[in-house]
């Protein structure tokens, strides 16, 4: 099969075979990249929709120094979008990671908790976050009179306290991690059965086992589901836009992106991509970072295989 | 990734500190998932939410919401608008990266490397950071407010992530399999569609999952490029309902508990079907 003189109907055959792959590529990335990347450098908003220029080479920073300097919520937006992502790495996943050792033990009623956690993942994150906007309505919320048991006459709308609202809209999704849970569970199910034998000839059992053998052994998968969710931390917009449209501090880059691009009555194409640019270069930053924390973190910490046969 | 264990060694040595906190977790996860569904649904059948809010149970039982919800939302359509969209664009993505994925995983040629570095790219690219490009594109293909439009980005975007779930599944089928099929006579589009894909069947179904599972709830997009009422999809529909119901919380609930229960009880159908699919075969409902 691996010879060098390839027939033109298996040439045929694998261009044919790709070149749909390649086209949808091309339409929904590669264009759509250029053009960000270019008119990022260009003037281009709502007065010359058509025809982005350039502003030429001395002042070809401009989206950039004033996405910078001058637009109010970019820095916010920026440090709300990178907690997000740091968020998505040290609190979802460990919870995930603990859930899904949970589910892999068989006590009575694993199945019915399994089955549930994963309800919410099924819901849009829009609906859910529209269900969490009426949770924390002051007029008939269940969080403002829990609020009440510790300090009377509060009846203000949390979503609109700077502080308050960033946890809240924080709530509003980060514990419901089912899909990311059952991805974890699939592959703890798939730890060699000998491997856990293994450990436990050496005498580790339960929580101890799971610490010093299946996390090791999971490890590309807690990664894989790390940058998952770090990055679906960055880009969040929907609870943004369902629970407080911005407001009490709580933008995000996606949300800044959409406002400057679309929904503005004066909308900034330049600047709104200026603004891509950076959430392209911090989508590979977070990819890089997760890939040293995992390294660092499992670094020596290997699985002896044949271990136990004291 | 497969390899399926056989018994659970854990049953024999579980301590009671282990026990103690799993159950410690699993009720985490039940709360969790459960509170705010459970609070909704008592919402929708208080006649007014205003008068006894928080987790107090309604005073008498009131259906008026869901009987107006039913009467006058056409819930169906939204259905069927957010089934067509999703269900085309898998379809789509999931044929055309299998197709890909095979070349990729079985075939030596020139310019492979390029092929998986491009999907790899796409990883790392976030779909939002693209939002002017591609409503500019959706406009110049004349295909703006219509469900072409989603189904067009629905099936060009998450490519990797169905990419990659299919390509490992392609790398596991032994390769006689295949010289088998060639040496029947079998021509390699044959031998593809004949052999191997019905063996990658649990891959690309979990892929198909995912993919569905994500188009289906997708608002980012729906609510960009689509602006007729009657096309909205299912997620987007729901940020009109701030203003439809700007008083009503009866029908807000209602109509709320009415969009979220389908895939619900279509989960809890096929929870076995999900749950297997998802965690890719190796767990068993």
């Amino acid at each position: 099969m691996k010879t060098r003189n390839m027939s033109w109907k298996r040439k045929g055959f694998i261009l044919a075979f790709l070149a749909p792959t390649v086209i949808a590529f091309v339409l929904f990335y590669l264009y759509p990249i250029v053009t960000v990347f270019v008119t990022s450098f260009c003037k281009w908003d709502y007065t010359n929709i058509t025809s982005p220029e350039f502003f030429g080479f001395a002042d070809m920073w401009n989206n950039y120094k004033y996405i910078f300097e001058l637009y109010p919520y970019f820095w916010e937006a920026l440090r709300n979008s990178t907690i997000w992502a740091l968020l998505g790495v040290f609190v979802q996943i460990p919870v995930s990671a603990l859930i899904a050792l949970a589910f892999s033990r068989k006590v009575k009623g694993v199945k019915f908790a399994r089955n549930v956690y994963i309800i919410p993942s099924m819901i849009s994150s829009a609906a859910m976050g529209m269900i969490f906007l009426q949770l924390y309505s002051p007029l008939y919320g269940v969080v403002n009179p829990v609020i009440r048991l510790f300090k009377q006459n509060f009846s203000e709308n949390i979503l609109l306290l700077k502080g308050p609202a960033f946890i809240a809209m924080t709530c509003a999704y980060i514990f419901f991690t089912g899909t990311t849970t059952l991805m974890i569970l699939g592959n703890i199910m798939a730890v060699p059965e000998d491997v856990r034998e293994a450990a436990m000839l050496d005498g580790a059992s339960g929580l101890k086992q799971d610490w010093y053998i299946t996390i090791p052994m999971i490890k590309d998968t807690l990664r894989t589901v790390s940058i998952l969710s770090a990055t679906a931390g960055f880009l969040l917009y929907n609870e943004v836009y369902f629970l407080t449209k911005g407001a009490a501090g709580t933008y995000s880059i996606s949300y800044v992106i959409r406002e400057l691009a679309i929904t503005s009555t004066r909308t900034q194409f330049g600047r709104a991509n200026a603004v891509a640019v950076i959430q392209i270069l911090a989508g590979m930053l977070i990819i890089v970072f997760v890939n040293l924390l995992y390294s660092q973190l499992f670094k020596g910490k290997r699985i002896r295989r044949n271990g136990g046969q004291s | 990734m497969n390899r399926k264990m056989k018994s659970n060694p854990q049953v024999r040595t579980m301590s009671r500190g282990t026990k103690i906190f799993t159950y410690i977790c699993l009720a985490w996860a039940v709360l969790v998932a459960l509170m705010p569904l459970v609070w909704l649904f008592i919402s929708s059948l208080k006649k007014d939410p205003l008068a006894r809010p928080g987790f107090q149970l309604p005073e008498s039982i009131c259906l008026d919401g869901y009987i107006s919800t039913f009467r006058d939302l056409h819930v169906m359509r939204y259905f069927g608008n957010s089934m067509i969209i999703a269900g085309v664009s898998v379809v789509i993505s999931i044929l055309m990266i299998s197709m890909s994925a095979y070349v990729v995983a079985r075939m030596e040629f020139k310019g492979k490397k390029l092929v998986n570095l491009m999907l790899y790219s796409t990883m790392f690219i976030p779909a939002t950071a693209l939002t002017y490009p591609v409503y500019n594109l959706v406009n110049k293909m004349h295909i703006y407010n219509t469900r072409g439009a989603l189904i067009f980005i629905y099936a060009c975007s998450g490519l990797a992530v169905s990419f990659f779930v299919i390509k490992n599944y392609y790398a596991n089928i032994p390769h006689e399999l295949e010289e088998a099929a060639r040496i029947d006579g079998c021509g390699y589009a044959m031998t593809w569609w004949k052999v191997i894909f019905p063996i990658a069947r649990p891959g690309i179904m979990t892929a198909g999952v995912l993919a569905f599972l994500n188009n289906w709830n997708e608002y980012y997009w729906a609510s960009l490029v689509i602006v007729d009422r009657e096309k909205l999809t299912v997620p987007a529909l729901l940020s009109t309902f701030t203003t439809s119901f700007r008083t009503n919380y009866n029908g807000l609930f209602s109509a709320m508990v009415i969009i979220i229960l389908p895939p619900v009880i279509l989960y809890c159908v096929f929870s076995k079907f999900f749950v297997e699919a998802l965690s890719g075969g190796a767990v068993k409902g």
